[in-house]
């Protein structure tokens, strides 16, 4: 029997043993983890795929740049493959677990500084284990005016990880990889590099100017495996002044308004009356969000309205919107500025949703919202605050089980109304219901559906995998990519975008990372995978 | 993962736990089939549950985990919002380290979502992990 829960693909026990001895050599015992109970949390995993696809031989965690460094040697050494994880907070998308079993976890959560923050010029360099949460706390001890844009698991995520998947959040600054400037990162054969202006000798500018000189490479480094990300500089907002902030919520009581709603509001986006990546979330999502406690100290969830396991028919979805006031769409979004331009934008934005939908628009302000948790939890995101709201949606359905299906529309009306249908059709026929919310970019919809299902029944789980199949398929025919993807179909996204793509991240791979060592498998790239 | 005989101990507070949320549930012959399945155990447990106002009380989980896992039981409950859930069980597991030798928790997924980062972020790692559709178990090693 095998003294170790998994082994990397084509390692024999005895070579995988002596690499582990030279890791610890390098880090020490406690650093370097082969035991059960510390590889469990990595096989944690809430999509709808087998942990033994998943399962980590090992996990290490270094806490320098040198050591990093030294750790990439040594993979080449014995071919042992590296999973590079942050904080390792993307669930739904595969959470910390390796794209397949037996690879080694390399789990910079250690990698905890905050290097610089700069106040005058609002930006920040920080290394993978910094969290959000803490970029918040060293601004609140520090008394600094200055707004980190987060995604939705603000408090446990870091920058450095949500940046490198290209996450998205809710300011104006959500578009994260736009927003960052400068990375250092350790290639595949062990060397160190500065992106944009940090190679520079003195340089000054590493976290002002993004382009540097030459081919721009940053690009390389998100969603891949062609390197690790050891800092990364990230710019900030400046808080506005009081009175400067005006988050609101706008609800439309149907479905089909989702075509008038974008019409009326990229507009108003595209002129940066609305500045900030704006929301449209759907009522299945915004009813999750309520679960609540009644008298009896019972939950409240999809259970309380249908008993049943197949999809939620339109009117219990009326009955649950009726129950919490929500509408079948429901629009956050924020106004920034001095107390005065906000003031006259909330004239524009108000008059012409008003003047589109008259009596079927109910808006709410900070005033008429007080003491709403989910309109308190899109205003914390808004201004990026620590929230982890959205984790209530785990209990609608219950059974731990979440798949973020993520394509990518552009931000036209009717785009957003036949991917909405078609994702309704085809969730419903399998039995789940459509919980989902639009992020409003610059000039796209991140289009987010969270396919809710019971992972504790094998069955469900099957038909989770099939509908996110299924899902991928149909999207793709109708020519929409999926910006981001979980790691059981990351070669099935990968091979949407077309063969020649494939092709140039294989030779990119092939020249800098010929043994495959960093994360094989990652958006689909693994030199021992065929290419059709 | 862990050798039998504590599998069969963390087997026995699981089902003391469970006990308590299927009473609360109104499942009474549940209950009474984990009861009767539990074992006890003479480990001298210093133990603290965590555990979701939703599924129970602070009283009725220290006596089921007392009944079944006879030592001296603190339970804690994580009310709040899921934030300040997660924040909370960081605490009180740092807090129990070196002082508890045992440390499990009855929550809903949402939750457990929540507390299994909570536990990792401080360093914790988990003797077993048992879901259903609207509970978790857990134990987590001290």
């Amino acid at each position: 029997m095998s003294q170790f829960v998994a082994l990397p693909k084509g390692l024999t026990e005895e070579t995988f043993a002596k690499a582990i001895q030279e890791y610890r050599a390098l880090l020490g015992e406690d650093r370097v983890r082969t035991d059960p109970a510390s590889l469990q949390s990595y096989t944690k995993i809430m999509i709808a795929d087998s942990e033994e696809h998943h399962t980590p031989s090992a996990a290490m965690y270094p806490t320098t740049l040198a050591e990093i460094q030294a750790i990439v040697r040594i993979a080449n050494k014995y071919k042992t493959p590296l999973w590079t994880v942050s904080t390792g907070k993307n669930m739904g998308y595969g959470s910390a677990a390796p794209a397949s079993r037996g690879q080694i976890v390399l789990d910079l959560k250690t990698m905890k500084k905050i290097l610089h923050v700069d106040e005058e010029l609002g930006y920040c360099l920080v290394e993978p284990g910094v969290t959000y949460y803490d970029l918040q706390e060293h601004f609140r001890k520090n008394k600094l005016n200055l707004w980190v844009d987060v995604p939705a698991p603000s408090a446990m995520a870091s920058p450095v990880g949500n940046t490198s998947d290209r996450g998205v959040g809710y300011t104006p600054y959500g578009e994260h990889f736009l927003f960052s400037c400068g990375m250092e990162v350790v290639l595949p054969n062990g060397d160190a590099i500065r992106t944009g202006t940090g190679g520079l000798e003195n340089g000054t500018s590493w976290q002002s100017y993004k382009w540097g000189y030459g081919p721009y490479v940053d690009g390389l480094f998100t969603q891949s495996n062609l390197g690790i990300i050891t800092k990364l500089g990230v710019w900030l907002m400046k808080g506005p002044p009081p009175g400067g902030y005006f988050p609101f919520l706008m609800k439309f009581p149907r479905v089909e308004m989702l075509a008038d709603i974008i019409r009326t509001l990229m507009p108003l986006r595209l002129n940066q009356i609305i500045p900030n990546a704006c929301i449209v979330v759907n009522a299945g999502w915004e009813a999750a969000g309520y679960f609540t406690y009644d008298e009896h100290g019972r939950g409240t969830n999809r259970e309380s309205f249908y008993k049943k396991k197949d999809s939620l028919p339109p009117e219990v979805f009326q009955q649950i919107m009726d129950k919490y006031g929500c509408g079948a769409w429901n629009f956050y979004a924020a106004l920034y500025g001095s107390p005065e331009q906000v003031a006259l934008n909330w004239k524009y934005v108000s008059g012409a949703f008003k003047q589109k939908f008259g009596k079927d628009v109910r808006i709410f302000t900070e005033k008429e919202a007080q003491g709403d948790p989910i309109f308190e939890y899109r205003r914390q995101l808004m201004m990026g605050g620590s929230t982890l709201q959205e984790f209530g949606l785990y209990n609608w359905r219950g059974g731990g089980g979440s798949m973020w299906f993520a394509p990518v529309a552009a931000a036209r009306p009717s785009e957003c109304d036949k991917q909405m249908k078609l994702a309704t059709d085809i969730l419903n026929k399998y039995g789940f219901d459509y919980v989902a919310e639009f992020i409003v970019g610059w000039r796209d919809m991140h289009h987010i559906i969270d396919l809710l299902y019971d992972r504790t029944q094998e069955e469900e789980m099957t038909r989770a995998h099939r509908c996110f199949d299924e899902l991928l398929s149909t999207f793709t025919k109708n020519g929409w990519g999926t910006y981001r993807t979980n790691t059981a179909f990351m070669g099935k996204v990968a091979a949407s975008y077309g063969p020649e793509m494939m092709r140039i991240h294989r030779a990119l791979k092939q020249a800098l990372d010929p043994n495959n060592i960093l994360s094989p498998g990652k958006s689909g790239i693994d030199l021992d995978a065929s290419v059709a | 993962m862990i050798d039998q005989g504590r599998r069969r101990f963390f087997t026995s507070m699981f089902s003391a736990g469970a006990a308590v949320a299927a009473a609360w549930a109104g499942g009474g012959p549940v209950a009474a089939a984990a009861e009767e399945a539990a074992e006890t155990t003479a480990l001298g447990i210093n133990g603290l549950c965590l555990y979701v106002p939703s599924l129970g009380e602070a009283g009725e989980f220290v006596a089921a985990m007392s009944r079944n896992a006879p030592g001296r039981w603190a339970a804690h409950p994580l009310p709040g919002a899921l934030t300040e859930r997660y924040f909370a069980a960081r605490s009180l597991y740092e807090g129990a380290r070196g002082k508890a030798n045992t440390f499990v928790g009855v929550v809903d997924p949402a939750t457990f979502a929540v507390v299994h980062e909570a536990i990792v972020d401080a360093g914790g790692s988990f003797h077993y992990v048992t879901e259903a559709r609207d509970r978790v178990t857990f134990s987590v090693q001290v």
